[in-house]
């Protein structure tokens, strides 16, 4: 069965996460994408780790491996005239241009979403950064924790009193290329029905800060500044707590229900009169702490889980580790984690679909490229070069 | 009027809380039409918690929160769907529509008949979309979940947290945006698909395994190299230092994050501290990330003295990554957020006496087609008439008897509001760093609102 996207054509200008995610989400789903990297090194993912076997190579960086199943490598020096030309003829056959540079850095190199929309004005071009392409911190350099910092989350995140932390790894940067793909599509969809192009400006700060719920509404509403976790709130905790095997997220929903979690932890000392309100409960806030701590952790995380989704009103979540989730039952039931061959890299299981498309699914038919595997394909059958004048620019360093 | 990229696309939105309702809401600000399916028995959690000034008398629930962030731009219907009128007022609805999109357990849907081929049967490209925690086959597919708990299952959990303390988890359900998130993505490639071939389909969207697409590092560090990893802290694989790092005041802190030898010797300067400059503990990337926890000690006492802005903008003006750790009332009162017009002030029903308000838009700025916020959320019922009369083409007379037969309403039966805690307890348990009183006045003069 084809993909969704089958037919879309993506010039793929981007690097390092974010742009390459959103590339890698059209392209898992059938999306034809060509990836630009600049001739020598290519995409600086190339060296991030961890790398398969420990070894830095640039064909064996997982998470390179991971960003760019399905898509075509062409190396193009965009400084140069001639590398500016082709990226052009390479525009007018493109329906979507995503890129992630530097706001300054392809007007700086007279590459423009005017100059490569000249010769095809149905041309969706999608720009993500870290601020924008507007505003005052618009030329700010930022990492994932300076996106953490600058867009809200991380001042909620931890506990309150330490610093504040953030997720491990490049959480704000797929966030950013999730929505991109789904703004990619939006503006290509009215395409589609109007034939009308435009362009998209995606920021990686507005990404999260869309995403915090009430975060700035509880001022708004109620004058609230919310705050890190605190370590004894005189509640059970709505974070991870440690069982005798691991930890466990306790999470009762639906409103005040401290009888059901008292029955279902079984601790007689809970059920103790000097608990039994909100305000009881923080006032007897260090106690509480410690005779919870100390029934989480007699029990195993998996036996509360499965027991916990049994009864109305809690909904428990159990922290797995890489290991726990390569052979959690649910993920090997749904054929989660795929194998992906690679020349270089040899096999790697990769995380599979995001989400299961019944009717064109998700799936990966090559391995991410290594740098300009596709030179000819591109350049000589698409673009009607001849070998000689492909020979040409590669001396040239242009490819 | 603004030309608006999803104009004629209509969802049909039987959904709860964040996961879809998030979705749905971002195809609405781009210009979908959004029906949402609401229930006078059983009201979506954020209807009942978390109100205007805490106010829980009257109408409570149309004054809450987290409802109005969640599903501004849509129409409210309320069916009673335990009733077969309901069932088939939705189905009616759901033949003239593109999307129906919904995240109950498999059992809720199958016992409402609104399984994928049973929508098949009446619209037979309709495209569907079920959001679950696990996903909508396999032994997890039963179970409830948010985002709390699928986090924790995700992967992202576990490497998430002090480097020397449990895994952890932000005070939100994170898990069910990076779902939503992913959710926008799947519509609109089955709708671009549907534009193309004529055909819908079943989309099964898993919570959990969007945010496991998202941390591929120690997932594959394990299938790879068969390396389990521990909690990362604030600090990064390649770049050193990094980390988060107090300020003057109380609760101020700075990140900061260097990635090459140029950038440190920035940092060092500007700290004022050039004698780190030839320090050979600090020469080279790796160095520095092997000697890690001293440099955390000893820039620590460097920045304390600083305003963590001045800081930022001293950084930033020597191009060293570096940001002010906002709060919530910073992030909204931000210079950068509101020069680019990232929130939107919206008007609320009359009747609710909430004044209007700035709402966080969308992760995106179009040229064309911008989106926008156009209405607030919905009022329980408020399109009832509109809904039945204007797309299903009822008389006015049927939709009255629809309603004393009790299958639509606008009043909740015995609705119960979370009480809100005191602003004292909140305090006291450390949920919120401070609560201010002239927080009305400072919004209205922030975002020039006038009533």
């Amino acid at each position: 069965m084809a993909g969704a996207l089958e037919g879309i054509k993506v010039l793929d200008l981007t690097h390092h996460v974010a742009g390459p995610y959103c590339t890698k989400l059209m392209a898992d789903f059938g999306a034809e994408v060509i990836k630009i990297e600049r001739p020598g090194s290519g995409d600086p993912a190339r060296a991030m780790p961890p790398f398969a076997g420990d070894d830095p190579h640039p064909d064996k960086s997982l998470p390179f491996l991971y960003l760019n199943t399905n898509k075509w490598s062409v190396t193009l020096d965009l400084k140069s005239d001639a590398g500016r030309g082709l990226l052009h003829r390479m525009a007018r056959s493109a329906d979507i241009v995503v890129e992630n540079f530097r706001p300054r850095s392809l007007p700086a190199m007279e590459v423009t979403y005017e100059s490569l929309s000249r010769d095809n004005p149905a041309l969706v071009m999608v720009s993500i950064s870290n601020f924008g392409q507007s505003g005052p911190y618009r030329d700010y350099e930022a990492t994932d924790i300076v996106e953490y910092a600058l867009s809200g989350l991380q001042y909620i995140f931890g506990s309150n009193e330490r610093e504040p932390i953030k997720h491990a790894f490049s959480q704000a940067q797929y966030k950013a290329g999730a929505n991109a793909a789904s703004a990619a599509l939006i503006a290509m969809y009215h395409l589609m029905m109007t034939g009308e192009g435009q362009r998209v400006d995606v920021s990686i700060q507005e990404s999260i800060a869309t995403g915090l719920r009430d975060t700035t509404l509880a001022y708004a509403y109620n004058g609230h500044v919310k705050w890190r976790q605190p370590r004894e709130a005189g509640e059970i905790p709505r974070s991870p707590v440690a069982t005798s095997d691991g930890h466990i997220v306790p999470i009762a929903f639906g409103g005040p229900n401290w009888d059901a979690i008292v029955e279902f932890l079984g601790s007689e000392e809970l059920a103790d009169e000097k608990f039994s309100t909100p305000e009881l409960r923080v006032r007897n806030s260090a106690e509480l702490d410690r005779i919870v701590t100390e029934t989480f952790a007699a029990h195993e995380k998996f036996d509360l889980f499965y027991r916990a989704n049994r009864i109305r009103g809690l909904i428990y979540g159990v922290v797995q580790d890489a290991s726990e989730l390569r052979e959690n039952p649910q993920y090997v039931h749904r054929d989660y984690f795929r194998e992906v061959s690679h020349p270089v890299a040899g096999t790697a299981e990769i995380p599979g679909p995001p989400l299961n498309m019944e009717g064109t699914p998700w799936a990966v038919d090559s391995p991410a490229p290594t740098l300009g595997q596709h030179n000819r394909e591109v350049y000589c059958d698409e673009l009607g070069l001849s070998n000689d004048e492909l020979a040409r620019l590669a001396a040239e360093g242009v490819v | 009027m603004t030309k608006m990229a999803l104009e004629g696309v209509r969802v049909v939105e039987f959904g709860q809380l964040i996961a879809i309702p998030y979705a749905t809401k971002l195809l609405a600000d781009m210009g979908a039409e959004v029906v949402r399916i609401e229930s006078c028995t059983r009201l979506d959690g954020y209807r009942v918690s978390g109100f205007y000034k805490n106010d829980t008398s009257g109408e409570f629930w149309n004054r809450a929160v987290n409802f109005y962030e969640q599903n501004r731009n849509k129409k409210s219907l309320t069916l009673d769907l335990a009733q077969e009128r309901a069932r088939e007022t939705l189905r009616d609805l759901i033949a003239v529509s593109d999307v129906f999109a919904e995240n109950f357990t498999p059992r809720v849907i199958r016992n409402f008949g609104l399984e994928y081929e049973d929508l098949r049967r009446i619209r037979p490209d309709i495209i569907m979309v079920s959001s679950t925690g696990y996903g909508h086959t396999g032994p997890w597919s039963g179970f409830g979940a948010i985002g709390y708990g699928t986090e924790a299952a995700s992967g992202l959990a576990s490497v998430t947290g002090y480097r020397d303390g449990p895994p952890t988890i932000p005070e939100l359900p994170y898990a069910d945006y990076t779902a939503g998130e992913h959710t926008v993505f799947a519509i609109m490639a089955a709708l671009a698909h549907r534009a193309v071939t004529g055909r819908g389909q079943f989309i099964d969207i898993s919570q959990t395994q969007t945010l496991s697409a998202t941390v591929p590092e120690p997932l594959m560090d394990f299938t790879s190299n068969g390396r389990v990893q521990g909690r990362a802290g604030n600090r990064d694989e390649i770049y050193a230092p990094q980390g988060t790092y107090p300020c003057a005041g109380d609760d101020n802190w700075i990140s900061i994050s260097i990635r090459s030898d140029g950038e440190w010797v920035s940092l060092c300067r500007v700290l004022g501290l050039s004698e780190w400059i030839d320090d050979p503990r600090f020469a080279s990337g790796p160095a520095r990330a092997s000697n890690h926890d001293a440099l955390d000690a000893m820039l620590a006492q460097a920045t304390i003295s600083w305003d963590a802005r001045e800081l930022e903008s001293a950084l930033q003006a020597h191009a060293v990554p570096a940001g002010a750790v906002l709060d919530g009332k910073a992030l909204l009162f931000d210079d950068h957020l509101n020069e680019r017009g990232f929130f939107e002030v919206v008007e609320h029903p009359a009747g609710t006496n909430i004044p209007p308000l700035p709402y966080a838009s969308r992760p995106w700025k179009f040229d064309k087609t911008p989106g926008s916020i156009r209405r607030a959320a919905p009022t329980l019922g408020e399109h009832n008439s509109e809904v039945l009369q204007d797309i299903l083409g009822m008389s006015e007379s049927e939709t009255e008897a629809m309603e004393q037969a009790g299958i639509i309403g606008t009043v909740p039966v015995r609705p119960r509001a979370t009480v809100p805690p005191s602003n004292q307890l909140l305090l006291e348990q450390g949920r919120i760093v401070r609560s201010e009183s002239d927080f009305e006045e400072k919004v209205r003069e922030r975002f020039g609102i006038t009533q």
